[in-house]
Order: structure tokens, then sequence, then C-alpha cells
């Protein structure tokens, strides 16, 4: 069963200052079966985090259709749970009451909360970090409780808008290792934003290509890799070259 | 706990620096620059570069300050002076704390009322004492508008600016985790505007301890502000000296007993301000 179709999308904005209307999205279409990974790359500008927004309820589609489980997209919701850039975590509560956020809007009791913290806080590798705000943890800590956040809730979908990108280069890698397990643990339907090739391969079971402004889907590409993945191995495996030599053509980035 | 866990724990502890200790707790941090000021003080006056007459020693001012209190001259003032500054203020919280958020959240309320909160901005608080007195005569609800009046103005201004700066993503994060208008409000933006609003509150109380000095300076009947008015009328230096300090001290205490650590427990625990002043 699909749990995302988005059939026909297109978006277009008006300049607040010129008014001019740009197309960002030209007709976008693509179905994501239950439970699939799914990077969306494309260069920066082509419209991907439209994309997501637009799935996520945050930003309404100028047309086209957005289905999740079937039904059209009105407004954000707990089925669909996002992960930010810039974190967006509530710095006035702390890692374990960020992480039951969405329980609590559900109603949730303190004893269920407690519990589902703890096997959250275990699950994202922050046990003894619950009490702790999240100015006090660093960038990969900080995600991790991201990533926490919208889990705990079960949601059908995670979408993820460049998840690592305010994340130093070292811990990045160990960060894309570690959230791939976690995401294991419960297997979501993943819509993942990304403009970086390696990225968007290492993650995914599948890479949906946007081509520039405005966009339309340029490709559509399957990822051969067993999992779970670490880095070592998929280095090493000569497919992941190809695969790469292949996306970095299609976005026109010439040097390898 | 990962291994990244453990690095990123290292690396996220900050270092004390020895010279920060050494300042933070021997108490030089706080008193330091007043003993500056005072031996600056004492220094001048006994240089006799001023005439007595205009320019009281610390000794005398000490003394005068000592049997004001014991007159029970000081303590009735400055109790005249705080009910005035408490009453004022309470008020200047509840509407300025509620416009501010209203305004704040409304787009409809912000079109109607932006115009109208420059406008009366313009009017300077002590501006409206001449007709608050036509209306009130010299009474405690002339000198209360005057402060609820001067608190409110920069407290809506900074809580509107701080709902304003609130970034996107944080109220479409609750929005996606399930969270009603309401709810985005009640445990979003309130807690999120409380940078703004601690900011608000000491800028309103600031301009509102002012406000009150200078409506007792025309109002007078009492309190601190008359205090020194009365002083001056009778060519008593010392006795002004004394006001202006306890103003400063007054502010002070505020200050340290109210606002910091309201701020400690809040926005600074929290990573959203720096310490302000510490
Ligand atoms: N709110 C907006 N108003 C006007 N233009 C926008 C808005 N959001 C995005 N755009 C424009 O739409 C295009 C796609 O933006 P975006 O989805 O953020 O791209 P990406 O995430 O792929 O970098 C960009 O050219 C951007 O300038
Ligand atoms: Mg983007």
């Amino acid at each position: 069963m699909n749990v995302l179709e988005i059939e026909h999308l297109t978006q277009s904005y008006v300049d607040a200052y010129t008014g001019d209307r740009t197309l960002a999205i030209g007709d976008v279409s693509f179905t994501v079966p239950q439970g699939q990974f799914v990077s969306l790359l494309g260069p920066s500008g082509c419209g991907k985090t439209t994309v997501l927004n637009i799935v996520a309820g945050f930003v309404e589609s100028t047309g086209g259709r957005v289905l999740v489980e079937g039904a059209p997209v009105a407004g954000p919701g707990p089925d669909r749970g996002v992960v930010f850039q810039d974190f967006a975590l509530f710095p006035w509560l702390t890692v374990r009451q960020n992480i039951v956020f969405g329980l609590r809007m559900q109603g949730a009791g303190k004893e269920e909360r407690e519990r589902r913290a703890e096997e959250m806080l275990a699950l994202v590798g922050l046990d003894g970090f619950g009490s702790k705000y999240p100015h006090e943890l660093s960038g990969g800590m900080r995600q991790r409780t991201g990533v926490a956040r919208v889990l705990a809730t079960n949601p059908t979908m995670m979408l993820m808008d460049e998840p690592f990108a305010s994340i130093d280069a070292q811990t990045r890698r160990v960060l894309q290792q570690e959230v791939l397990q976690i995401w294991d643990s419960q297997r979501p339907t993943v819509l993942f934003v990304t403009h970086d090739v390696d990225e968007a391969i290492f993650m995914a079971d599948r890479v949906i290509v946007l081509s520039a402004r405005p966009s339309t889907v340029q490709a559509d590409i399957a990822v051969p890799f067993e999992r779970p993945r670490t880095w070592r191995e998929i280095q090493a495996d000569p497919r992941f070259a190809e695969l790469r030599t292949e996306l970095m053509t299609m976005l026109g980035v010439e040097d390898l | 706990m990962s291994a990244v866990a453990q690095l990123e724990e290292r690396a996220s502890v900050r270092p004390v620096r020895p010279r920060d200790a050494i300042v933070r707790y021997s108490g030089i941090r706080t008193w330091g620059p007043f003993l500056v000021v005072l031996v600056l003080w004492a220094l001048i006056s006994a240089a006799g570069i001023f005439p007595s007459a205009f320019f009281s020693s610390p000794a005398e001012v000490w003394e005068r300050a000592l049997s004001l209190v014991e007159r029970g001259i000081l303590p009735a003032y400055v109790g005249d002076s705080l009910i005035r500054l408490a009453v004022g203020a309470a008020w200047g919280l509840v509407i300025g704390i509620l416009l501010g958020f209203v305004i704040g959240l409304s787009a409809r309320a912000r079109k109607f009322c932006w115009p109208a909160l420059l406008f009366f901005q313009a009017i300077g608080d002590i501006a409206w004492l001449p007709i608050l007195i036509v209306w009130f005569g010299f009474s405690l609800t002339s000198v209360t508008i005057v402060i609820v009046y001067t608190v409110c103005f920069p407290l809506i201004i900074s809580i509107v600016a701080a709902i304003d700066a609130i970034p996107a993503n944080m109220l479409r994060a609750a929005g996606s985790l399930g969270a009603s208008r309401l709810q985005r409000i009640v445990l979003v933006v309130v807690p999120a505007a409380l940078p703004g609003l601690s900011s608000g509150i000491r800028t309103g109380l600031g301009y509102g301890w002012r406000a009150l000095i200078a409506a007792e300076i025309i109002i007078g009947t009492s309190g601190v502000g008359f205090m020194m008015f009365d002083a001056r009328r009778q060519g008593d230096v010392t006795q002004v000296f004394v006001g202006m300090i306890v103003l400063g001290a007054l502010w002070y205490a505020t200050d340290a007993l109210l606002l910091a650590p309201f701020e400690k427990a809040t926005v600074e625990r929290w990573g959203m301000v720096e310490g302000i002043g510490r």
C-alpha cells in the first residue's frame, strides 16, 4: 500500500516585494509504499523543502494532490512527524519533556509518558541526558532528540529536511548510521530531503531526483544495498561509486 | 550511551576560566565599581574643588541618611514610593502583558491597535500629568496612571517583537506533534516569548520607577522624589544626595531580588538568553 501519493504537484510563490509569480515546483508526481525510506535529492532552491512542507501540511499547494494513507493532507498532524534542520526543539523543556511532547498532546498519562521517554532515550543513545536542556547538548545529540520526539508517537511517516546539515562533518557520518539503526526499530515511511548525494544514497531505499526550478522528477533510482548499512561497507562497494557518479552527473556536478 | 554521545558530552562541557571564578566569588564584581566611585567622590569632596554647600562628602551623606532613618522619614518615604510603584507596576504588568499577547497573536488586533500605540507612546509619561492632575487631583490615582502608562508600552512592544521572533519551525513542530492552536499558544508562544517578556518587564519597571520619581516631584506630598525636591527647595544638597543614592540602591535591590532570580531560573537556565550583566 502506498502511504504517500503525490500527483501533479505544482507550487508557485508570489514575491512579496515585486509581486512576481515564480513557479517553484513545475510538476512532481511520485508514490511511496509503506515502510520505504526515500531520499528527495536536488540542487539548492529546486523546491525540496517546499514538497516536504506541503506533505507536512505546513504549506498549502497551489496545484495537484497529496494523499497520505489515501486521505488528502489538510494541515499538520501527528501521523507525519517532522525532523528539522535547525532541530526546532523547545528550549524551555528538558530532553525528556521534548521527547514526550507529542504523547502529551495525545493526552497520554504521566506513567506512560515516563516509560516511553526512557525507551526513546535508550533507543537514541541519550540515556542519562533526559533532564538536560537542549542548549546543554551538542548538535548531534539535539538531532537525536529531534528524531526521538517524532518516533515517540509512532507516526506513519517521518519527514526529514536536511536533518544533518547543521552538524559537523565528523559527527554527521556516525549520526547517519545511528539514525538508520533507530529507524530500523520502527520502520516508518520516510521522506528524506537532502542536497548531499552521498547521504541520499546511504540513507535510502530509493532516490528521487528533482530537476532545477521549476522542478520535475528527473530520475527515480532504487538503491541496492542491504541493511543494516555502515559507511565502511557502502564506501567500499563499487556500486556506490557508480550510483554516485550517475547522480552527480544528473545534478550537473562535474568535479568528483 | 553510544560512543558518540560520550565524545559529544565531553565536548559540550564548558571550561571555567580561573579569572572568571575569582571575580565571581570574591564579591569584587558586585562591590568593586561602587568602591571606585566612593573613593573618587571622597577625593573630589576632600580636594574642595566644589564649595561644600554644593557637594557633600560621603561622610555627611552617610550621617544624614542615618538620621533620616532614625527619625523615620526615610523609611516612610521609601515605603510610600514602593507602594505606589507596586500598585502602578502590578496594573501595568497585567494590562501590558494581556495587550502584548493579544496584539502579538492577532493580526486584526495589531492592525487596529498599532497606530494608536505609536501615537500614545509619543506622549511621554509626564506629559500626562497636567491633565491627570486636573482630572484626579494630587492623588494616588494620578501617580498610578502615569506608572501604568510607562510600564505598558515597552512591555507591549517587546512582547510583540518576541512573538514575531519565534522561529516558524518551532510552531510547526508543535503543530505536527498534534498541538491545537490553544496548545501552541500556551505551550509554545508563551514560553518562547519569555525572554522578550522579561526584558520588557525590566525596561518597563525601570521607566516606571523614573516616572514615579518625576511624578512625586510634581505632585509631591511624600516619597523619595518629594524628599529630594523638598531638600532642593531648602538648599539641602546632602539630602538630595541621599535621595539619589536611595534611588539607585532600590533599583539595584529590585533587580537583584526579583528580576535576576526570575531570569536565572527561566530564560537563562534554558539557554535562551545570556546572563544580563552577570
Ligand atoms: N515562502 C516563500 N515565498 C517565496 N518564495 C519561496 C518561499 N519558499 C520557497 N520559495 C522559493 O521556492 C524555491 C524552492 O525553495 P525550497 O523549497 O526551499 O528549495 P530547496 O529546499 O530545494 O532548497 C526557491 O527558489 C525559493 O526561493
Ligand atoms: Mg531546503
